[in-house]
């Protein structure tokens, strides 16, 4: 077993492992910091599926941002009983088996997908020339963003512009009389 | 191919249902949401082994943007509760039954 294989499954386990610690734990911080080591693990494992431009927007956007937005909103609220109440509602084994039965059907579903030459899943042909030094996917992301993906890249501005006018709109104080 | 794509499809499909677990049983909308955040992460761990498998950056692409919706979310949902913490305190699911009929 080489190197990146043992890390590969290394990072596998500890990330099921997080995320079941993560959904399980009664603190909502500490289920919080488990989602954080969640979100380190799946950056590592796009580092060794040669994402690395992925698993630095993982660790910025996900580990920094988010996670840090959800964080703080949760210390915002400063929720006392938290800890008290019981932490699953009384469904939660209807809920179990939802997420077994999906894990398994999406297990059983991981069928040997046919190699891209010989009838593949999707057309490579699209395949975007990178001039100049090719090492590294960033360029090839670059090129794929703003080329073929021109347009979803713009619409995502407007769905986090949207984002950020709703989101002050809802969270606003209301003006006393109006 | 130094690991097979079966095993990360695998590897998504059990965080996913993770995940899906955690939004269906947990009682507190924070940790809702971020089970939310847990199945978008195995979308996104999906993407980029099939992007490592087909030798094509699109899927890269792809788990971009569910990143950042994935922000969007974020943001309307914890406004959304800090809306409704201020006319009721408390994030459990199980006393916001005013729009039950």
């Amino acid at each position: 077993m080489t190197l990146p294989i043992a890390t590969f499954y290394y990072m596998a386990f500890a990330s099921v492992a997080s995320a079941l610690l993560a959904v399980t734990r009664k603190n909502p911080v500490h289920s919080m910091l488990w989602v954080l080591v969640l979100f380190l693990h799946v950056a590592g494992i796009f580092l060794v599926l040669d994402a690395e431009f992925l698993a630095a927007v993982q660790v910025i956007v996900y580990a920094g941002a988010i996670l840090i937005f959800y964080l703080f909103v949760l210390m915002l609220l400063d929720l006392p009983g938290e800890e008290a109440g019981p932490r699953f509602g009384n469904h939660w084994p209807f809920a179990a088996a939802v997420g077994l039965s999906f894990a398994a059907i999406a297990w059983l579903a991981r069928i040997e997908t046919p190699d891209p030459v010989g009838g593949g899943v999707a057309p490579a042909a699209s395949r975007i020339a990178v001039e100049g030094p090719p090492p590294g996917n960033l360029s090839e992301i670059g090129m794929a963003l703003f080329g073929p993906f021109a347009l979803p890249f713009e619409m995502t501005s407007l769905i986090l512009l949207a984002a950020i006018v709703g989101s002050v709109v809802l969270a606003r104080r209301r003006a006393a009389g109006s | 191919m130094i690991v097979p794509v079966g095993t990360i499809v695998g590897l998504s499909a059990v965080l996913f249902g993770i995940g899906v677990f955690g939004f269906l049983a947990r009682r507190n909308i924070i940790l809702m949401l971020i089970s939310v955040e847990v199945m978008l992460n195995a979308v996104n761990l999906s993407l980029a082994g099939f992007s490592r498998h087909l030798e094509d950056p699109r899927g890269q692409v792809l788990a971009l943007f569910v990143i950042a919706v994935a922000a969007a979310e974020a943001a309307v949902g914890l406004g959304l509760l800090i809306a409704l913490n201020r006319n009721k305190p408390g994030v459990g699911v199980a006393d916001l039954t005013k729009l039950k009929w």
